[in-house]
């Protein structure tokens, strides 16, 4: 039943709320999300994927380009980046409730080690709702936002994201 | 006080930098005084943080790096002295930091703090800039430690084919778990070439340019393990923090720069050792490596050199699925490809039968599987779907698979034999008795001791066989080979990758009236390899290729002969130290100088110890209607 109320509390999520919620609109390519368009992360990191190239957007001394400053990425952006770049293992890792990609994420998001246990259950119980069937990385971010706000212990990190 | 003589631009840098010149003149005439009884500009420090390199031939040096904004005199790549006197004047600079701009203070900030070390800077008279950028930059990094990464060797990506090394920085609050968020400094040729031939030509004369970057370590573990499947050798360094910050101060004054790149000599490997001297301006981790800088090479000296505190092993996505499919009961392994490729469903009683930790461990490994599938292209329908389904049934089982990790190899990638190779070996050739020198720089052949190497990879340059016979023949060249790969990867149910080789070089043909040229040779072709009888976990591997031969030669009919056929073979470990391969390979050749050549032999190899092995190869050859035997004893050295 929670699963399906996350879910309905999801779709019916406007996606400029979470933007304006998470400050993020001001990311340069991020700006396309928000008219309307989908896909800002994809897009960010569309150079990452093949693997070699990124130079452009990981180039140290550059300044300000898309999600990342002089290199590294803006703190805004590291969750949604790091879920981008390890979907398949991070979706992996839920579903066992376990794994280096889980504890990275708890590590980023800054889940502290009490409640660790309790977060690597929650991510298996809604590894479905965290990735949709067709889900974009926006898809997931926000879902793991709404999952964690709608659990007890865990709600208090949802805002670190 | 009175002004030093000074060539003209250093006035001119200087009114670019700043334009308050008439009150810093006499202090940066104070500065240049003293950098000059110091002799600063001769320090090594300075050179390394210039990256200046001695000249071959004449006296003197020249600097490595390709922009021109790097030295900033005219002169400078080639002047240490009047490099660090234009540095000095552009420290006056009153540059304002933007975020597209920087004040040269912090745009060299390495050597704006060692001048400052050395020199003593008087705030009052030079001001210092407080370089917001490159501070908040340094605390996103937060370095607790640096960590050479070596991904292995990956016969399939030209720019790959010995390694690759990158370095990461390590942030205080990270731990073993969440190395993943670390951030990886990266030294690479910037193209987007995709075709292998350009590149490797591009590669070989510093066509591209060679720029560093820094991406989270994620996105580098993704790459390699997931997409290439190279497992992987983490190498934490033993630096000080001061160490570490020399280090990031100099990689961020590198950030805009580009060095020609070259991927034998000025490659990634190369310019992370210069780092590292950098760093510790005592050690001399290049100077080893003047003519070629082979990743795995630079890996020992670092480790020779006693800057490794801990190795850790990173297995990739497609050791980890061979692993664990050689733990499961047969039962289980039979579900694993029907599963990821859509062709049972996880409601069939094969699967429900099982208990609940083989469920999981089925559900983890197909899911795995999968993922190599489509990392590898292999066609799959509905890839998304099947992953999220195999998913959500993992979720649903509570147990856990309790697989132990692949147990880390005995032998990590730098501890395998030697990259140089030298062999003297004696024997007889159709009734002659002979001689043999054999060298090859780099770098491993299938019939070398495979510890510390990627089974069935061979990769060799310039191997070159030299025979002195008996018999009036006298010596002669036998072979020469300057490129040489092999490729044999096995087959099973679960992977099937295409075996290759290719072979370019001079090699003697025996001709209709006996005489035997040096005949030029491009030999090579696809071939399918398995492992027997057990194509999980066999230790003979079987191997069969169709290989294309073209010669050319004055001494051929029509000066050309192209041929066609197979070779096929064994490599066979009877013990850890004991390798026989028997195999044969015939041509034909049915244009040009036709003919019908077979050879059948035996080869073997005694691993002595890791630096020393011993050969004993017979063989028999056919060409030209005629056939002789050869049998060979040698004894290779490795260094």
């Amino acid at each position: 039943m929670k699963k399906i109320l996350i879910a309905v509390v999801i779709s019916a999520l406007p996606a400029f709320a979470f933007a304006q919620q998470n400050n993020i609109g001001t990311c340069g390519w991020g700006a396309k999300l928000f008219d309307g368009q989908s896909g800002v992360v994809p897009q960010v990191l569309a150079v990452t994927t093949n693997g070699t190239s990124g130079n452009q957007t990981f180039a140290i001394t550059t300044g300000t380009s898309g999600c990342t400053q002089d290199g590294v990425v803006k703190s805004s952006w590291k969750t949604a980046m790091f879920i981008d770049g390890n979907k398949d293992r991070l979706a992996r890792d839920m579903s066992i409730g376990n794994g280096e990609t889980l504890d990275s994420l708890a590590h980023l998001i800054g889940v502290r080690e009490e409640d660790r246990a309790s977060f690597g259950r929650t991510m298996q119980a809604n590894v479905s709702v965290i990735f949709p069937s067709g889900s974009t990385t926006d898809d997931s971010v926000v879902a793991l936002k709404q999952v964690l706000r709608s659990d007890r212990e865990l709600a208090q990190y949802a805002t670190s994201i | 006080m009175s002004l030093l003589p000074r060539p003209w631009w250093v006035f001119l840098c200087f009114c670019l930098f700043a334009p308050c010149i008439a009150h810093a003149a006499p202090y940066l005439d104070e500065l240049i005084g003293r950098s000059r009884e110091l002799r600063l500009s001769e320090q090594r420090e300075w050179h390394r943080l210039m990256h200046y390199t001695s000249n071959l031939v004449t006296p003197g040096v020249h600097g490595l790096a390709d922009s021109r904004r790097f030295y900033l005199a005219p002169d400078g790549k080639t002047d240490p002295r009047s490099e660090l006197e234009a540095t000095l004047a552009a420290f006056f600079s009153d540059v304002q930091e933007t975020d597209k701009e920087q004040n040269p203070q912090c745009t060299f900030i390495a050597r704006f703090r060692w001048l400052d070390g050395q020199l003593g800077f008087d705030p009052a008279r030079l001001k210092k800039q407080t370089c917001k950028r490159f501070n908040e930059w340094r605390e996103t990094l937060n370095p607790q430690g640096l960590t050479l990464v070596f991904p292995a060797a990956s016969l399939n990506n030209p720019s790959s084919m010995y390694g690759h090394t990158l370095l990461r920085v390590d942030a205080k609050d990270q731990n073993e778990k969440t190395r993943l968020l670390a951030y990886a400094i990266n030294y690479a040729a910037n193209t987007n070439e995709t075709n292998g031939i350009a590149f490797a030509i591009n590669g070989l004369f510093g066509g591209y340019p060679g720029t560093f970057s820094m991406m989270p370590y994620y996105l580098k573990v993704r790459e390699y393990s997931d997409m290439e499947n190279r497992d992987v050798w983490e190498y934490e360094l033993n630096l000080s923090p001061g160490e570490i910050d020399v280090v990031l101060m100099h990689v961020w004054e590198l950030g805009p720069i580009y060095f020609d790149y070259y991927f034998f000599d000025e490659n990634c490997s190369y310019y992370l050792l210069e780092l590292l001297e950098v760093a510790r301006p005592d050690l001399d981790l290049t100077s080893e490596f003047k003519w070629w800088a082979i990743p795995s090479d630079t890996v020992r000296e670092v480790v020779k050199k006693g800057l490794v505190r801990k190795t850790v092993y990173r297995p990739s996505n497609a050791t980890v699925i061979r692993y664990r499919l050689e733990l499961m009961s047969p039962n289980e392994r039979a579900l694993v490809n029907p599963l990821a490729r859509g062709r049972a469903s996880t409601a069939d009683a094969a699967f429900t039968d099982l208990r609940a930790e083989s469920q999981a461990r089925v559900l983890e490994v197909s899911y795995d599987y999968l993922n190599y599938l489509r990392a590898s292209k292999s066609p799959v329908e509905h890839p998304d779907e099947l992953a999220r389904n195999l998913l959500l049934e993992r979720s649903r089982v509570g147990a856990s698979s309790d697989d132990p990790p692949v147990p880390v190899p005995a032998v990590r990638h730098d501890q395998g034999h030697g990259t140089s190779k030298f062999a003297v070996g004696g024997g007889r050739r159709d009734g002659l008795n002979f001689v043999e020198l054999h060298g090859r720089p780099t770098y491993h052949d299938l019939m070398d001791p495979e510890q510390g190497y990627v089974r069935g990879a061979q990769t060799e340059f310039f191997d070159l066989v030299v025979r002195d016979y008996s018999g009036g023949v006298g010596a002669r060249v036998e072979d020469f080979t300057p490129l040489r790969i092999v490729s044999v990867a096995p087959r099973n149910e679960f992977f099937d990758p295409l075996s290759w080789n290719i072979s370019v070089g001079w090699s003697r043909r025996r001709l209709a009236d006996g005489s035997e040229p040096l005949v030029f040779n491009v030999n090579g072709g696809p071939g399918l390899a398995w492992t027997v009888p057990d194509t999980l976990r066999s230790n003979a591997l079987v191997y069969a290729f169709l290989d294309s031969t073209l010669q050319a030669s004055t001494r051929l009919e029509n000066n050309y002969a192209l041929g066609i056929g197979p070779g096929i073979g064994a490599l066979i470990d009877l013990t850890g130290r004991w390798r026989a391969e028997p195999y044969v390979r015939a041509q034909w050749f049915f244009a040009g100088d036709t003919d019908t050549a077979w050879t059948a032999g035996l080869r073997q190899r005694y691993t002595l110890d890791r630096e020393w092995a011993l050969r004993f190869d017979i063989s028999h050859e056919h060409q030209e209607k005629q056939s002789w035997n050869t049998v060979l004893l040698s004894l290779h050295h490795y260094f």
